[in-house]
């Protein structure tokens, strides 16, 4: 419009402008431009202003707008009952969170289907109704919640996880028949199914950021800055982030129940073992006293075959709980208490090793005997060159003429190594006493 | 608007949009057994039927006088014969708000005809118009259009042709809508809507409000009172606390909004609702929303560095033209003032809003420029009024009071042209009085 005939110089908003107070200064001014002249004339020129301005105003009062009328049930549908009070209103918690309100309003859908429930007689108010939808989507959200299936975004239908029984009971209080309860649950899971989503806006997940429908409305904001560096960008506090991590720890926590599973497993396949175990001491204790009873003469003997006082530390362990096992059994104690074992296993271990290690005597007596889990079979060139030789009609020339040591190892009938301990003078074997003797030196003959 | 030319035949038998699929016209036979008459001119006009989508005709308004529209669609109407629609039209010298569905009746057949002379005359006038004057025309045309493409504004327009929602009940008022707005799918298949006046919960069918309203333990909106004088109040509620608010809030501000945008949630966003106050409780008048600085620059939501102190602006059609929109705008510039900030709106303005806003600046900044003495800098008039400098130049531009004269920038304040222009203005609207303001900003909330 007011075209100057030279470009002014940009306007600087901090600088201080003259106000001019009246025209006539401008008139006054020997201003050498017409142009300029003119502008200023134009404006002060009431009828020149007038156009400038009557477009807007017109504008302003003639745009039109649609209409609107009174509603004439207005004053029957809302009530008098609002008093303000004289400080100003706060808010209380969102009703989500108060958690009375019944947020679900019935659909002509719902209106529809109780008229015709109630086709006979009032069955069911909409009232009813209502808070029970609302229990019921509420219900299945939190179902899903559990389950961990909270899309934050909607991508894929969202499925229906409430089964009837956990509705039935929720529905309880509104004392309602069963079986009104099982026609509204089916009616809702048939709406609910063919929604594809919940019903109650509220708990309907958003639409993805990257959709571009225009009709999907309130999609939460995706970012819209990127982090300065990769290591910012890697550990991002936003929701995708947040729901990897979410996995992840529904990952860890089901790896968590199955590993739990797995011990309680193997502590039951253990104790099953130990009582197998505990079962065949207590027939073998049981035997060997009978046997010890009839032959007084055997003397307690050397574990049953090299290898089991070998060095190694498992060996001793497995030698402890048989002995600790057997001690239980002596004790009238029918099964050997694993938990005590486990609680604490080096001290009495250690104990029992001092009194009781070398008592590993058990043997296979019997054809019909289980077989004992710790033992492995003899080998009989072992056997020999330690001098322990196969059961013979005279044990005694064999000693005399083989060795001159007070004891040597034979096989004795029932397959068991005997090692016998003569006295010299009495030509007898010598009775300790105690089943329990230790004989002096049973190492060196082991490690030959 | 209407920009798309619709070619049209001479002899007024079609009048289809180019390339317009769906656009084939039934046989005229079709059409003489839907309509009988003896008429020559009758059956001529009948042989038009039904009209097509871009037909150019002239429609009895409710002013009882006939305005060119357009045809933008139509609809079998139930119950009727085959060839009975009734056609939504849009008034080419309107703005879309008054977009409607028409009978039949309404429209002038004769008018089909002599659409073509009307255009020839338009061009006429317009070749005649001074390149000023055209641009005139241009922006009062596309006001409120300034920032979207035209790609994108073709694309609006056509997902919002048409109204789907016709009437609103809200509170003691039914409401005709003035655009489109995307309710859930559920709400497809109807043509008005009950909203509860406080919660703004929306449904089908008047029992269902009513069932509603009995139930519905809110008087006034869910959030905190932070401005009353008289029987106004300024309610302020978080769009993150109050979620299901917010989108009731923007599904129905959307019926009255062209370019409001519910793309994204309503969680950064904060919005003011102003009510006036009876023993019924709190009626809504109007509302401004505005993005959550603080919010905003933790998500780093874009512009958020362009001091937008207003998202979207509303007053209700039945309190409009009553000075509640300059108090809505004034009371966003004194939240600014408390943040010590300087806003503007966000772009683009409706019609209605930008003449709110220019009146708006232009009172305040007037009244200034009538009482100070002295020099003063545009950066001073924004500090005192927390209009951005930018607005605040516009605006004096507009009105032309900033002159040049001996190398530098004057402003011209003499007080018969203030006063023209303050009267041009149009009323104040309704004050705001900051002593009842009782608000701390964002930031300063724990």
């Amino acid at each position: 419009m007011s075209r100057l005939s030279f470009r002014p110089r940009p306007l600087d908003i901090h600088k201080k402008l003259p106000i001019v107070k009246s025209v006539k200064e401008f008139e006054d001014d020997e201003t050498p431009t017409s142009t300029r002249n003119s502008q200023i004339m134009r404006l002060a020129a009431e009828a020149d202003t007038e156009v400038q301005q009557v477009p807007t105003k017109k504008v302003a009062s003639e745009i039109p707008t649609p209409e609107f009328v009174v509603v004439d049930t207005y004053e029957r549908d809302y009530s008098r009952t609002f008093s303000q009070p004289t400080s100003y209103l706060r808010a209380r918690g969102a009703r989500a969170e108060l958690g009375e309100f019944v947020e679900y309003d019935v659909d002509n859908e719902d209106e529809d289907w109780i008229q015709e429930f109630n086709e006979e007689k009032v069955l069911l108010t909409p009232e009813i109704f209502e808070t029970a939808l609302f229990k019921l989507e509420i219900l299945d959200h939190k179902a899903r919640e559990r389950a961990g299936i909270i899309t934050p975004t909607l991508g894929s239908p969202v499925p229906v996880l409430l089964q009837f029984d956990a509705a039935a009971e929720a529905l309880l209080p509104l004392s309602i028949e069963y079986g009104i309860s099982q026609c509204i649950y089916d009616y809702w899971k048939e709406k609910r199914e063919r929604w594809q989503k919940p019903i109650l806006r509220r708990l309907q997940p958003p639409p993805p950021s990257n959709d571009t429908n225009p009709y999907n409305v309130f999609r939460p904001r995706e970012k819209a800055h990127r982090l300065h560096t990769r290591r910012m960008q890697r550990r991002e506090n936003n929701v995708q982030s947040f729901e990897k991590l979410r996995q992840v720890r529904r990952n860890l926590d089901q790896a968590k129940t199955l590993l739990e599973a797995l011990i309680k497993r193997e502590e039951k396949k253990r104790e099953v073992t130990e009582s197998e175990v505990s079962l065949q001491r207590i027939q073998m204790k049981y035997k060997h006293e009978t046997e010890l009873l009839e032959d007084s003469l055997a003397l307690s003997g050397f574990p049953s075959f090299p290898g089991k006082f070998g060095s190694s530390e498992e060996e001793f362990v497995d030698s402890d709980d048989v002995a600790y096992s057997r001690q239980n059994a002596r004790q009238n104690t029918p099964f050997s208490d694993t938990k005590l074992v486990m609680v604490s296993p080096g001290s009495i271990k250690r104990e029992f090793r001092r009194r009781n290690a070398p008592n590993g005597w058990l043997q296979k007596l019997d054809p019909l005997e289980p077989v004992l889990l710790f033992t492995k079979p003899l080998v009989p060139e072992k056997l020999a060159a330690v001098g322990i030789v196969p059961p013979s009609s005279s044990p005694m020339t064999n000693i005399a003429s083989v060795r001159s040591q007070s004891f040597h190892g034979r096989i004795g009938r029932g397959g068991r190594i005997v090692f016998d301990r003569w006295n010299p003078l009495l030509h007898t074997p010598i009775d300790c006493g105690d089943t329990f003797y230790i004989p002096p030196k049973p190492r060196p003959s082991m490690h030959n | 608007m209407g920009s798309i030319d619709t070619p049209s035949t001479e002899n007024g038998s079609t009048a289809t949009l180019g390339g317009a699929g769906d656009g084939h016209l039934l046989p005229a036979s079709d059409s003489a057994g839907y309509a009988p008459e003896n008429d020559v001119g009758r059956k001529r006009k009948a042989s038009v039927l039904p009209l097509e989508v871009g037909t150019r005709v002239m429609c009895r308004w409710r002013d009882g006088k006939f305005h060119p529209v357009k045809v933008i669609e139509r609809r079998k109407m139930h119950g009727t014969g085959p060839n009975e629609y009734e056609y939504y039209v849009h008034y080419t010298e309107f703005n879309r708000r008054l977009d409607e569905w028409v009978k039949l009746e309404q429209l002038d057949l004769d008018s089909v005809e002599t659409v073509v002379d009307e255009k020839v005359e338009d061009k006429a006038t317009s070749l005649k118009m001074t390149r000023h004057q055209k641009r005139k025309i241009d922006e009062t045309h596309v006001e409120g259009h300034e920032e979207l493409d035209a790609a994108s504004l073709r694309e609006h327009e056509e997902f919002t042709k048409v109204k789907n929602i016709a009437t609103i009940e809200l509170g003691r008022y039914e409401i005709e809508t003035w655009y489109f707005s995307p309710f859930p799918p559920e709400y497809n298949d109807c043509l008005k809507l009950y909203f509860c006046e406080f919660c703004l919960t929306f449904m089908k069918r008047k029992e269902q409000l009513q069932r509603h309203m009995r139930k519905c333990d809110l008087k006034h909106p869910p959030g905190d009172e932070i401005y009353r004088s008289g029987t106004l109040s300024m309610f302020e509620i978080d769009g993150k606390k109050n979620k299901v608010y917010g989108q009731n809030l923007c599904y129905l501000a959307k019926l009255f909004l062209d370019h409001k945008t519910l793309y994204y949630d309503v969680d950064l966003f904060l919005f003011y609702v102003l009510c006036e106050c009876d023993d019924r409780g709190c009626h809504m008048v109007g509302y401004f929303s505005k993005i959550q600085e603080q919010k905003a620059k933790v998500e780093k939501e874009k512009h958020s560095e362009e001091s937008y102190n207003l998202a979207c602006i509303l007053t209700l059609p039945p309190y409009q033209r009553k000075g509640y929109g300059k108090f809505l705008i004034a009371f966003s510039y004194e939240l600014s003032k408390k943040e010590s900030k300087v806003g503007t709106p966000e772009r683009p303005l409706s019609d209605l809003g930008l003449v709110s806003y220019r009146g708006y600046w232009t009172r305040v900044l007037l009244d200034i420029l009538k009482k100070h003495k002295g020099n003063i800098s545009i950066k001073e008039l924004s500090d005192m009024t927390a209009i951005k400098a930018e607005d605040i130049l516009t605006t004096l531009q507009g009105l032309e009071l900033i002159q040049y004269r001996k190398g530098q920038h004057v402003i011209c304040a003499d007080p018969k042209v203030l006063d023209r222009h303050l009267k041009a203005a149009g009323r104040g609207g309704l004050e705001v009085d900051v002593s009842k303001l009782i608000w701390t900003p964002y930031k300063e909330q724990s």
